[in-house]
């Protein structure tokens, strides 16, 4: 804890640990309630878009989280 | 447990463990986050957290007070203490999460370490707390929105609002197509999830912890029956009334622990924030 310590060193990039859980829960939160909007409003007796959606939203979340790693 | 309890306490009487129709275990409820109001005036009230809240205030200005006022180049005790804590945030916190810039934001980080510490720690102080302020929710969400404000100024007085929206909004070096999908994403992400876990994790932290604690007092006292009307039943609850209090000194322990640990990844948290919104997105 002496002075010195950390005035000179770059900031190693952090990741907050949460941040990946709440972009991994965002993804197929906001397409899948796009997608189940859109069952909604064309009136469908089976879902399609909400699956759709929800893998959509995954697949997106994911692509963020990678692209968001810090690469060593 | 609980079960057992019920079926060894059958019928009439209104003793603990072991007495034949006793009440049976009333663990502690969610109302002993809601002490009863102390003033009443229109539609506020003072209540408990009201009161701690103001003693929290009170401690923490008194405490840097205290042992800042009449600063020494040779620090006295006391000086040293609150050197230490300063030392700590701006050390292990502000300075590798935030970089050089870091010390700019340290009086901020502080106030909130401290008061968060203290709030926290109210639930383990006998008589006068025995309620952590944290514990109720309105307390983490103020302080979660003061920082998240806090951080979306800093970005936009540093970086310019498109700049630092642009960078938020659009991760730089990904195809266009995929911002239809991603764009909506990042915004639920970082400008909604964000602020709510900050405030929840505190929240859910020292509510949990606080019943648990309860559990396991109310549980000591209900199982503590040497009256019971078989002796050695008697003395068997008394073994088992020990076995409760043990855990709630072992968890009070934990606790302490966990409401230090709470107050640190708050500030910890808010110091990250704040470091993006200073830095461009790499």
């Amino acid at each position: 804890m002496n002075d010195r310590q950390g005035s000179d060193r770059e900031p190693e990039p952090k990741v907050d640990a949460m941040a990946i859980v709440g972009t991994l829960l965002a993804g197929p939160l906001c397409w899948g309630g796009i997608g189940w909007l859109a069952d909604w409003l064309t009136d469908r007796a089976t879902p399609l878009f909400l699956p759709i959606g929800i893998l959509l939203g995954l697949g997106g979340s994911i692509y963020l989280v990678w692209r968001r790693l810090p690469k060593h | 447990m609980s079960a057992n309890a019920h079926v060894l306490a059958a019928e009439d009487g209104d003793g603990g463990l072991f007495t034949p129709g006793g009440p049976g275990f009333a663990p502690p409820t969610t109302d002993i986050f809601f002490p009863p109001p102390i003033v009443e005036f229109g539609p506020f009230a003072i209540s408990k957290y009201t009161v701690l809240l103001a003693l929290t205030v009170v401690v923490v200005l008194g405490f840097w007070f205290a042992t800042t006022s009449k600063m020494k180049l040779v620090p006295s005790r006391w000086q040293s203490v609150a050197e230490m804590g300063y030392l700590f945030i701006r050390d292990q916190v502000a300075r590798p999460t935030i970089g050089k810039q870091g010390d700019r934001y340290v009086p901020l980080l502080i106030t909130l370490f401290f008061m968060i510490l203290v709030m926290n720690l109210w639930g383990v102080v006998p008589l006068v707390g025995q309620l952590p302020v944290t514990a109720n929710t309105a307390v983490p969400i103020v302080l979660a929105l003061i920082v998240y404000v806090f951080w979306n100024v800093v970005g936009i007085r540093k970086q310019g609002g498109w700049r630092y929206f642009r960078d938020i909004l659009f991760m730089p070096g990904v195809p266009w197509p995929f911002y239809i999908i991603l764009t909506p994403i990042e915004v639920i992400s970082t400008l909604i999830v964000r602020p709510v876990t900050h405030a929840v994790r505190l929240f859910a932290n020292m509510f949990a912890g606080h019943l648990l604690l309860a559990t396991f007092a109310a549980a000591g006292f209900y199982m503590f029956n040497p009256g019971a009307p078989d002796a050695l039943l008697g003395a068997v609850s008394v073994v088992f009334s020990g076995f409760a209090f043990l855990g709630f000194f072992a968890f009070t322990l934990l606790e302490i622990v966990i409401m230090s640990l709470q107050a640190f990844v708050f500030v910890l948290l808010t110091a990250v924030y704040i470091g993006g919104a200073v830095e461009p997105a790499h």
